[in-house]
């Protein structure tokens, strides 16, 4: 059966539409988007920590498109399971992985290969072992049931036309009591059909 | 997004943070006019 997103677009093309904008971003940080990227992005507008960011490699913060900081809501515990729903090229999980330590697990998942890649030699350029970069979108998480103590993301459910099965999924792969701590965009409008499809306000 | 994760059953759904993420960027007026903004969620599974 196909799947439709609420406005008419084709699921199938608008995933390719966001594999397409993110792998643009893996190959060139510093080009031309209508978003921010970066270390320095991170820390002055989403309030990251510059010292942990600058501790990771440059291949993976440059590529950093996050819009909010789920590590800001709350400290990921030593020896906990996390989930990186659109790892991207791992700035989250890598900072994740730190904070979990050597009997956690930071897992990432992504769909765009570019940026798997970025994500996975920089968990091998900060030595870290604690850390999976696994193929997937949030509507199939390759990830077991009730595995995770917690599930992050940063920017990515807004991507995804298919919301209620992403938030199904997050629900299928979180142990009972385990936490959801997401970044994403909120519209405090209702947008007219005009900006329902700028296909730019759908891939970034 | 909230109304998503309190559908699915998660307790304790919340904004906890806001950010003008696209401050600066080339969509700055179109988020100013559509309040579109960063946020977390925090949320805990039942």
């Amino acid at each position: 059966m196909a799947v439709s997103c609420p406005i008419g677009f084709d699921v199938k093309s608008l995933r390719a539409e966001v594999q397409t904008m993110y792998a643009r971003v893996a190959a060139a940080p510093n080009g031309e988007f209508h978003f921010h990227r970066g270390p320095g992005y991170a820390a002055s507008m989403l309030g990251y920590d510059a010292g942990e960011l600058a501790a990771l490699p440059l291949d993976v913060t440059a590529a950093f498109a996050g819009v909010a900081n789920p590590h800001a809501i709350a400290r990921i515990p030593a020896g906990a399971t996390v989930v990186d729903i659109g790892c991207g090229a791992g700035t989250d999980v890598l900072l994740a992985a730190l904070r979990v330590g050597p009997t956690g697990r930071a897992i990432g998942v992504d769909m765009t290969e570019a940026m798997r890649q970025r994500a996975a030699q920089g968990a091998a350029a900060c030595g870290l072992t604690n850390v999976e970069v696994r193929s997937g979108d949030a509507t199939r998480l390759p990830i077991d049931d009730r595995s995770a103590d917690v599930v992050i993301s940063n920017g990515v459910l807004n991507l995804v036309p298919e919301k209620e099965r992403a938030v199904a999924e997050i629900a299928r792969v979180l142990k009972p009591g385990g936490q959801v701590q997401i970044g994403d965009i909120v519209i405090g409008e209702v947008l007219p059909e005009s900006a329902l499809r700028d296909i730019d306000l759908w891939t970034g | 997004m909230i109304d998503v994760f309190s559908a699915a059953g998660f307790r304790d759904v919340e904004i906890t943070h806001r950010y003008d993420c696209f401050v600066g960027t080339t969509k700055e007026r179109t988020a100013k006019k559509y309040g579109v903004i960063g946020v977390n969620v925090s949320a805990t599974r039942m």
